[in-house]
């Protein structure tokens, strides 16, 4: 097998929660060591299927109490033998640890220390308590998620999360590229916050450059204008599911012309008052209302089918059993992962979605329960024998 | 220590266009040299609003200057041979290249991995396209909006009565850039220890598969197809609620002793003083009921005057902000967020959003504004290429740049 991109790269692992764990299962997946520091007990629920699954395969798990002096220097005898130290809490915690940037440079200079707290470890709120989805609410996303009527419509999942998690990783590569150069490690303060924010970037610069109070877009095309632009209820699947739609985005003349051959012509589309974009945008509601006539009698994955051979952008409105059972381009991609669970049972898990062609990333183990990894990261890296690690335990400092 | 840019002396050559432009800010923002690589007359990105003043023109797309920041332009026709030879030479000295054109269209200019790799063996070659180099679909066609759709993200998105309401902000693209950008990171580790480049295969539906968080996870652990939940959050800790002043968020983490005792001390708690509802999980189970408690307790309180008690007592309620409110904000503020850059031709200096993360030994900074259409061609031939002014005057008479 090929080596991983990222072999030879130890990451010491103090996050919980999503967007840690999103940014350390990117690392592990290309092929880092990834330690997972935690306490006994954990939160409740599986640590092997469904969400935690995705968030942990390919990590290494140690149970280590840090509220004890000799869990702490565990920790920071790890903090020596690792490249990268992350966490996402606030900033008091691993500085009351003696685990923040400025301890840890001191017994190892080259460390990388990222930080992704809420709000950021500087400023008047860095000790905001928040998740991903308050930080949306904080940053203006969940004002513009609405309902045609003002009506707050979203979300139900935290985007922040991802956001935090994929800046989180981004910047720990960036960290340690540059120590290539430089031989120095350094310390990065991430904000989950402020992450979140740029995915309205264009949004902000609206207001910043032209004063202008934004609105939720709704199904305004936040790309350039675009008519048919939305979703059209379809007839219900054989098994019954009457919640299939299909979306529709159509911008340019060419689109418009590909869109009218695929529906076979009938006879509204010739309607001047459909003619141009211009005049699409103006006249929407009639032709939505026209296309949700056509989708009714259509299913949502035939519908798809004829219009994207004719060169339309139209999707199905995917949900959990289209994309994890039903999407044949999915499958054949070999998108989704499996692991094999400690009992014998095989499971899926969230794919990785970049291969590179040399050097893929691969999903190797399922997510560990806590303390898994007690042997190989006690025993084989710190050199701790058994009699020391039981006295550990005895001590408080370590869960078996 | 090194004030350059932690990806200082990085080369990328950016020929993506607005599905794909996110990535290359993102290095460009961290001192990697990035040559945005435009047609004759500009990106189609530069067409997209809003644009400054609502005077619609290619150097004043404000879509644009978002994706834009820190990149330099070259414009460069890659249909006419002597722009595809331009575009080779450039390769041999580039460490990336960055595309977002429709699978085997680069092939068919001439510039594909092949080509590009026999110019240069150390170069790495990312595509970004919405359904990735293979597969059934490799050739249907996508925006933002059907990537959402097609990824399981639209669907969960909006209130179960009701039409999915399309997600705000362009997030398959956004999701799909911070991977690609990830992906090079990774394909330049591996190259420094072999030397030898790599083609990546970025789809962007995978990258929005994977930036919903619960759907598959829900099918795969429990079977379970998620719905949509309005603003219930599928893990049911966090609902909005109206206020006297608008809307703010519950969230059922945190100290729930604290937050009964704030919400008994205004007489509102009706049965939360139960002891069952001390189990965090109780309290996910029973969630409609809890909010609409809390609900019938917040509605009195102005947004603000609930946020900052709540945060006192540590309790991680949220107010439902409008986004103008973020340039106020003493915190954004406070850790230098926005960034003031000028526009010299134009006589302005605009506040843009600026870094999510502050690097003490290398860190981010605004090097140049966004771009005007092909404002760096002469440089980066003379410069990068050694072409001197009558061979650049030949070639800009000949259409390729």
């Amino acid at each position: 097998m090929a080596p991983m991109p990222l072999e030879g790269i130890r990451v010491l692992d103090f996050t919980w929660v999503v967007a840690g764990p999103v940014a350390t299962r990117i690392l592990a997946d290309q092929g880092a060591e990834v330690i997972k520091l935690e306490r006994k007990p954990g939160p409740p629920g599986s640590r092997q299927t469904g969400l935690q699954g995705d968030l942990h395969r390919n990590k290494r798990s140690i149970a280590v109490n840090m509220s004890h002096p000799r869990g702490v220097d565990i920790a920071r005898r790890l903090a020596v033998k690792s490249d990268l130290v992350i966490d996402n809490f606030s900033a008091r915690v691993m500085r009351s640890w003696g685990m923040d940037y400025a301890s840890l440079s001191q017994i190892n200079p080259a460390i990388v220390c990222v930080s992704m707290s809420g709000l950021g470890h500087t400023g008047p709120r860095s000790n905001y308590v928040s998740y991903g989805p308050t930080l949306q609410a904080l940053g203006g996303f969940t004002m513009l998620m609405a309902e045609a009527t003002g009506e707050p419509a979203g979300y139900g999942y935290s985007y922040a999360d991802m956001s935090g998690g994929y800046t989180g990783a981004l910047a720990s590569l960036m960290a340690l590229w540059a120590r290539k150069r430089t031989g120095q490690g350094q310390f990065v303060d991430l904000s989950q916050f402020e992450a979140v924010v740029s995915v309205i970037g264009p949004a902000l610069l609206d207001i910043a450059a032209n004063k202008r109070d934004q609105t939720p877009p709704g199904w305004a095309s936040q790309e350039g204008p675009a008519a048919p632009h939305g979703v059209y209820r379809c007839r219900p699947r054989d098994d019954g599911d009457d919640d299939r739609w299909i979306a529709l985005s159509v911008r340019t003349q060419a689109e418009w012309d590909r869109l009218v051959a695929a529906l076979g012509a009938p006879g509204w589309t010739a309607d001047t008052k459909f003619r141009t974009l211009y005049l699409r945008m103006r006249n929407r509601a009639e032709l939505d209302a026209h296309l949700a006539t056509w989708a009714a009698g259509q299913h949502a994955e035939a519908a798809m089918e004829l219009l994207q051979r004719a060169g339309v952008a139209a999707g199905l409105v995917a949900n959990g059993a289209d994309i994890c059972a039903r999407d044949p381009h999915l499958r054949d991609r070999n998108f989704w992962g499996t692991v094999t669970l400690a009992d014998g049972r095989t499971t899926h898990v969230t794919g990785i979605p970049m291969k590179l062609s040399a050097t893929p990333g691969a999903i190797r183990t399922p997510s560990p329960e806590i303390g898994a990894s007690n042997d190989y990261v006690l025993g084989e890296l710190l050199g701790m024998d058994r009699a020391e690690r039981d006295e550990l335990v005895a001590a408080g400092a370590l869960w078996p | 220590m090194d004030a350059e840019g932690a990806l200082a002396g990085l080369k990328v050559l950016d020929l993506t266009t607005a599905r794909g432009q996110f990535s290359g800010r993102l290095l460009a923002d961290m001192g990697a040299d990035v040559i945005k690589i435009e047609p004759p007359g500009g990106d189609h990105a530069r067409r997209i609003g809003p644009f400054l003043d609502d005077r619609p023109h290619p150097d004043r797309s404000l879509f644009f200057w978002f994706y834009n920041l820190n990149k330099r332009s070259l414009t460069l026709d890659l249909r006419n041979p002597r722009g595809r030879e331009i575009m080779l030479a450039l390769a041999r000295g580039a460490d990336l290249v960055i595309e977002s054109f429709a699978p085997g269209e680069i092939a068919a200019l001439g510039i594909g991995w092949k080509e590009l790799r026999a110019a240069n063996p150390a170069l790495i070659l990312l595509s970004i396209a919405p359904f990735g180099q293979a597969g059934p679909y490799r050739d249907f066609a996508a925006d933002d909006t059907i990537l959402t759709a097609m990824a399981g993200m639209l669907y969960v998105n909006g209130s179960p009565d009701r039409p999915p309401v399309r997600p705000l902000g362009l997030q398959a693209y956004h999701s799909s850039a911070y991977y690609a950008a990830i992906a090079t990171m990774c394909a330049l580790f591996a190259r420094d220890r072999d030397g030898r480049g790599q083609w990546i295969d970025l789809s962007m539906q995978e990258a929005t598969v994977s930036a919903v968080e619960h759907v598959a996870g829900s099918y795969f652990g429990e079977g379970r197809v998620e719905p949509r939940r309005g603003t219930l959050h599928w893990s049911r800790y966090f609902r909005v609620a109206r206020c006297r002043d608008g809307y703010v968020m519950h969230c059922s983490l945190g100290d729930w002793t604290s937050l009964v005792e704030w919400v008994a001390g205004d007489g509102k708690a009706q049965d939360l003083v139960n002891p069952e509802w001390e189990d965090v999980l109780y309290r996910a189970v029973h969630a409609e009921h809890l909010f609409d408690v809390l609900d019938d307790w917040v509605k009195d309180y102005a947004r603000d005057e609930l946020l900052d008690r709540a945060q006192t007592l540590r309790l991680p309620y949220a107010s439902v902000r409008r986004p103008e409110a973020l340039f106020d904000d003493e915190q954004l503020a406070a850790r230098g967020y926005f960034v003031a850059v000028e526009h010299p031709e134009l006589g302005r200096t605009i506040r843009y959003p600026g870094a999510p993360y502050l690097f003490n030994g290398t860190p981010w900074r605004v090097r140049r504004r966004p771009p005007l259409v092909g404002e760096h061609s002469e440089e980066i031939l003379r410069a990068d290429l050694g072409l001197d002014p009558a061979e650049i005057a030949t070639l800009a008479a000949e259409g390729a740049i």
